[in-house]
């Protein structure tokens, strides 16, 4: 590829990083869409709740909480599909936010836009580490794994740890070329989150940056996505994928190996709030009374992939050693300090645009 | 009576009180004191996180540059549930990163090398802002710059109760202490008047020797007090045994004059002799009757259920009236009784019937005394009723004595020896005094000087 054109993209490329702090995206109709979930409730009350979790994954909950309190017109929106917002402004109709990007999370309640959530909502068995201030609530607990397709171990030993990714792709690059996929930074906040814990744990990471920009890693926008193309063969090798929706899938398909790194597993949470603009929060206070209810996390546990947190919490023995579940404290900001993540998204793109990538379009908002 | 409160409550009170003041003062002061250590200690954390953060500024692509440590926002919410803002601006203010416009909260900004913490109110919330000044530190660039940190108040105020907390429970201690010794010391302090009062109680009321005990200097007053009331008790006793004695001795001699005389008449034949013996008795009886009823108006001079019944005397009236009931008395006895020339009309607040007792007592002494003349008087300007006669007079050595009930010198003359001291008891008793002085154109005077309001 001339010099010129490769100059000229990565211009590009910063163009639209830069312009995601700042605008809008395309914007989409909020039509009923497999991003949406209405139930009509008999009564007045109502309650619109944003996640980033699919409606399917979602849709066990939703409709249990729908038959206890029928009277309650629910919608849910997943904000990785249809509507993206801007990731700074909350849609001023939503009741409860939901987000694995905590520190997006962690910023909008530290800056009070967050109501608290009161007394006796939450279930007192929570445990303390998935509450922040009455008013951030860890509702999962999901590790960041990687998933391998099994044809994999024809090339080399499937990769146990990050050490062992990072001498995979040295050793096997060219095998490898364009056949690895993770997150892309720039576009999805949870696979920012996941990029800055990696790189705030130890500055070894870029090493690990740079074999995958060298084997022509893939860039995708979310979890689906990348399982997707990890069914279709596609991929051989998949990175920091959330652990639920990964289960899930791999139960499924037996040609794919879910990996816990033995190293460190990072953890996310998945953050709830109400906003201080919720039109509606005593149906949001009733929806996490609910979801957080022991009825609640056995639907969680059993009919979703997202688990339970108190379930992980009251039995340590199951839990895995190595995995870092990431901590509601302020250290959070420090992940999406502007300049700190501009300089990351900038050293990111001069990886992956050195190597032989795709231009990644112009969105913008929670997209995992 | 109504009963004055216990020594041992008001002591207690006023005690407990004083002890209360002092815990509120002290509760005030600790709450303030522990209010400005929660703030210096967690000053000194923003001072800290605004250090180690100035550990990460430096300079990049022509401008500062910052690598926020998660290490030091973590720092800032030690309670764990803070919000927690902080910002990087320029020499000129300009913000180069960070969560919130803080350097707006805080003007002016510190010179490099200076630390300055302040409250300040963000979209509402108390915050507690710190500000360092510092500059990088680089060969080439020494660009000035401003380090904001900011928490709310969480840890501040749980660290501030605990140490009021802590030091008003140690207080609480204290004052349970002080309490128990306050009462103990008082049982303690209080025992001697306990003691006092037993001793009190069962005496007999014949008993008045002293109180022969030991007790604490504030109550040697009293116990001296006491004792000298008993002293004069006793005093006052020997006074009436003797003038009972004396009394009774006066009392004797006209009745044994009556026995004799009737004895004698009894021997006799004579009718002359019965008929002399009877005038006798006569006298005699008189004398008795008249030490009895005298007898009587010292009794009631002394009493204290026999208030005075004050009421406008006119003096000049009075005096008349007496000196017309003497006058068959003074003609018997050849003396000229009679009123002073120059009698000037005098109006005391007195009880008529002692002044007139008194009055009489006087002109009855002085009829026993003179040799031709008495004369009654008043003077106006010193309040004064008076009785002069041309007699002997007392002499200025017995004049104090002569008061005194019995007095022998009295008793001479047929006198009962009651009326100069029945005249005195008036005299006191309406808060004057007698006055005796011999005149320089002859004569004695003996007056009876009244104060009080003319009407």
């Amino acid at each position: 590829m001339p010099r010129l054109f490769r100059t000229l993209q990565r211009i590009v490329v910063i163009g639209i990083v830069l312009a995601l702090a700042t605008t809008a995206g395309a914007e989409e109709p909020p039509v009923s869409s497999p991003g949406q979930r209405h139930f009509p409730g008999s009564g007045s009350e109502r309650l619109n709740i944003q996640g980033v979790v699919e409606a399917d994954v979602l849709h066990p909950v939703l409709e249990a909480f729908h038959q206890r309190y029928p009277q309650i017109t629910l919608n849910y929106r997943d904000a990785s599909r249809g509507a993206r917002q801007p990731s700074a402004g909350i849609p001023a109709d939503v009741d409860l936010l939901m987000s694995s990007a905590m520190a997006q999370q962690y910023q909008l309640a530290n800056g009070g836009n967050a109501q608290p959530l009161g007394r006796g909502v939450i279930n007192p068995a929570w445990p303390e580490s998935a509450r922040w201030r009455d008013e951030l609530i860890g509702l999962t607990h999901e590790p960041l794994v990687m998933v391998y397709r099994r044809e994999l171990a024809d090339i080399a030993p499937p990769p146990v740890d990050h050490a062992g990714l990072l001498a995979l792709l040295n050793q096997e690059s060219a095998a490898l070329a364009g056949r690895v996929a993770t997150y892309d930074p720039a576009r999805s906040p949870t696979g920012f989150m996941a990029v800055a814990q990696d790189m705030a744990r130890s500055q070894e990471a870029w090493g690990l940056f740079e074999a995958m920009g060298a084997a022509d890693t893939q860039l995708l926008d979310s979890t689906t996505a990348m399982l997707e193309g990890l069914i279709e063969g596609r991929y051989l090798i998949g990175y920091n994928l959330i652990g639920s929706y990964a289960r899930r899938v791999v139960r499924e398909h037996s040609e794919l190996v879910l990996q816990v790194p033995t190293d460190y597993a990072l953890a996310l949470q998945r953050l709830a709030l109400i906003p201080t603009t919720a039109p509606h929060p005593e149906t949001a206070r009733r929806f996490l009374s609910f979801i957080t209810s022991r009825q609640g996390q056995q639907i969680m546990t059993s009919r979703t992939p997202l688990g339970s947190p108190l379930l992980a919490h009251k039995d340590p023995a199951k839990t895995n050693e190595s995995l870092e579940p990431i901590q509601l404290t302020p250290g959070l900001l420090a992940l999406i300090d502007p300049l700190k993540r501009e300089a990351l998204l900038h050293r990111w793109q001069t990886i992956f645009t050195l190597g032989d990538a795709v231009v990644p379009q112009a969105v913008e908002g929670e997209v995992e | 009576m109504t009963s004055a409160p216990s020594l041992h409550r008001r002591l207690l009170g006023g005690l407990a009180l004083l002890l209360l003041l002092t815990c509120i003062l002290l509760l005030l002061q600790s709450w303030y004191s522990a209010q400005r250590s929660a703030d210096r200690a967690h000053d000194r954390l923003l001072a800290s996180a605004a250090q180690v953060m100035s550990d990460h500024v430096g300079w990049r692509d022509d401008r500062l540059w910052f690598d926020v440590p998660a290490s030091a926002l973590n720092m800032l919410a030690p309670h764990g549930d803070e919000r927690v803002f902080y910002a990087l601006v320029d020499h000129e203010g300009n913000p180069v990163s960070g969560n919130a416009d803080l350097a707006a909260l805080m003007a002016p900004l510190p010179a490099p090398g200076a630390f300055q913490a302040g409250p300040a109110t963000l979209n509402g919330r108390s915050l507690r802002v710190g500000a360092l000044g510092a500059r990088l530190t680089g060969w080439h660039h020494r660009e000035p710059y401003t380090l904001l940190v900011a928490h709310t108040l969480e840890a501040r105020r749980a660290m501030t109760w605990q140490l009021f907390r802590d030091s008003s429970l140690r207080l609480a201690g204290i004052v349970v202490l002080a309490l128990a010794g306050l009462v103990m010391t008082l049982r303690l302090a209080l025992r001697p008047l306990k003691d006092l009062r037993t001793r009190l109680k069962a005496r007999t009321a014949h008993d008045l020797s002293p109180i022969d005990v030991t007790v604490p200097r504030e109550l040697e007053e009293l116990l001296a007090a006491l004792n000298a009331l008993l002293a004069r008790q006793r005093q006052v006793r020997v006074h009436e045994q003797r003038f009972i004695g004396d009394a009774s001795h006066q009392l004797r001699t006209p009745l044994a004059g009556i026995a004799a005389s009737a004895e004698l008449a009894l021997r006799s034949d004579d009718t002359n002799r019965w008929q002399q013996a009877l005038h006798e008795i006569q006298t005699g009886t008189r004398r008795a009757t008249r030490l009895a009823e005298q007898l009587l108006s010292l009794t009631r001079l002394y009493s204290p259920q026999a208030p005075l019944a004050r009421a406008p005397v006119a003096l000049d009236t009075l005096a008349r009236e007496s000196l017309i009931r003497f006058l068959p008395t003074a003609d018997s006895r050849g003396i000229d009784l009679g009123l002073a020339e120059h009698c000037p009309p005098l109006s005391v607040d007195a009880d008529r019937w002692q002044v007139e007792e008194a009055l009489s007592n006087l002109i009855d002494n002085a009829l026993r005394h003179a040799r031709s003349r008495v004369t009654v008087g008043i003077d106006a300007a010193g309040r004064v009723l008076y009785v002069e006669d041309d007699g002997p007079g007392i002499s200025d050595s017995a004049q104090a004595d002569a008061l005194r009930p019995f007095h022998s010198d009295q008793a001479q003359g047929g006198g009962s020896g009651l009326g100069l001291a029945i005249a005195d008891g008036v005299a006191q008793a309406h808060g004057g005094h007698m006055i005796m002085h011999r005149r320089p154109e002859g004569g004695f005077m003996i007056g009876l000087h009244l104060p009080g309001e003319t009407s």
